[in-house]
């Protein structure tokens, strides 16, 4: 029998674009991992992150990172928060497999999402026609993130720097949410 | 419009879905001997208030919350917004 191998295909297959002075681009490598917290689990939950995350668990609109930066935590609904890891590493592994001993419920969200990332000084400019969100640096600083709807596509912002955004939107209407946002980014560049 | 969410702060409209009237929160007890007549009245009967009107609104491109928004129908000012778990449990305590 002839030896299989599966590789896995992003989305937007690597997409890499520099756009007059923006660049957008898809990660990915993304692995991402929803925790749903268990009734009245909220501190133990909380114990676990800390222990095997060295993470806090973020408030409402914010994120937090991990000790050795690997990791980002954001909150998308009351009880449930996603963790967005850099690369398919240990940690990610040991998430979906131990569900930090059992202290919150894991779903391996890896598959579902596309993730674009959105660098350069005129990023607010081409996010403000497709972001109801008030990107103004009092209400959404670096390490800010939301969930919320762009050109009637769900999707989660999140501020990684300055002029540094990662977008997450759902993988099965990746090329629709490209389209949006680089048409949107096209706009803002003579 | 905007919505003032009391976790999230300011919102679009647009990240939310109405879903009616607060009453609705109150749903009869389906054992008690007029059931159907309550039932009848919490599916059907509706007041139609010119001013204000406390409303069921569902964050669904949000954090998936259901708020009970207090607007005024002629002005479409937001008056109070408040979570409906808040709201409910208020009502049983």
């Amino acid at each position: 029998m002839a030896d299989m191998t599966l590789t896995a295909t992003p989305a937007l297959e690597g997409y890499d674009r520099t756009i007059g002075t923006m660049r957008l681009a898809e990660r990915t490598s993304l692995s991402l991992v929803s925790m749903a917290i268990p009734l009245d689990g909220e501190g133990r939950a909380a114990t676990a992150v800390r222990k095997h995350l060295h993470a806090e668990l973020p408030p409402a609109t914010g994120s937090t990172l991990s000790s050795d930066g690997s990791c980002r935590i954001i909150q998308t609904a009351a009880d449930q928060y996603m963790a967005i890891f850099e690369h398919h590493n240990d940690a990610f592994t040991d998430l979906l497999t131990n569900a930090l001993d059992g202290a919150v419920y894991v779903t391996d969200q890896s598959d579902v999402w596309v993730g674009l990332s959105l660098t350069g000084p005129d990023a607010v400019d081409a996010l403000e026609r497709l972001c109801p969100i008030d990107l103004h640096d009092s209400n959404f600083p670096v390490g800010a993130s939301a969930r919320t709807v762009m050109e009637h596509m769900g999707t989660i912002i999140l501020r990684t720097g300055q002029h540094d955004y990662l977008l997450l939107s759902a993988r099965s209407s990746a090329g629709s949410f490209l389209h949006a946002v680089e048409t949107s980014v096209r706009y803002t560049q003579p | 419009m905007i919505i003032n969410h009391p976790l999230l702060g300011p919102r679009d409209a647009a990240e939310f879905v109405i879903k009616g009237d607060a009453s609705l929160i109150d749903r009869p007890d389906w054992q008690i001997e007029n059931a159907a007549e309550a039932f009848h009245e919490y599916l059907f009967l509706r007041d139609n208030p010119a001013g204000e009107h406390r409303e069921l609104w569902y964050h669904e491109q949000g954090d998936r919350s259901w708020l009970v928004v207090t607007r005024n129908t002629l002005t479409h000012e937001v008056t109070r917004v408040e979570m409906a778990r808040d709201v409910a449990r208020k009502a049983r305590a």
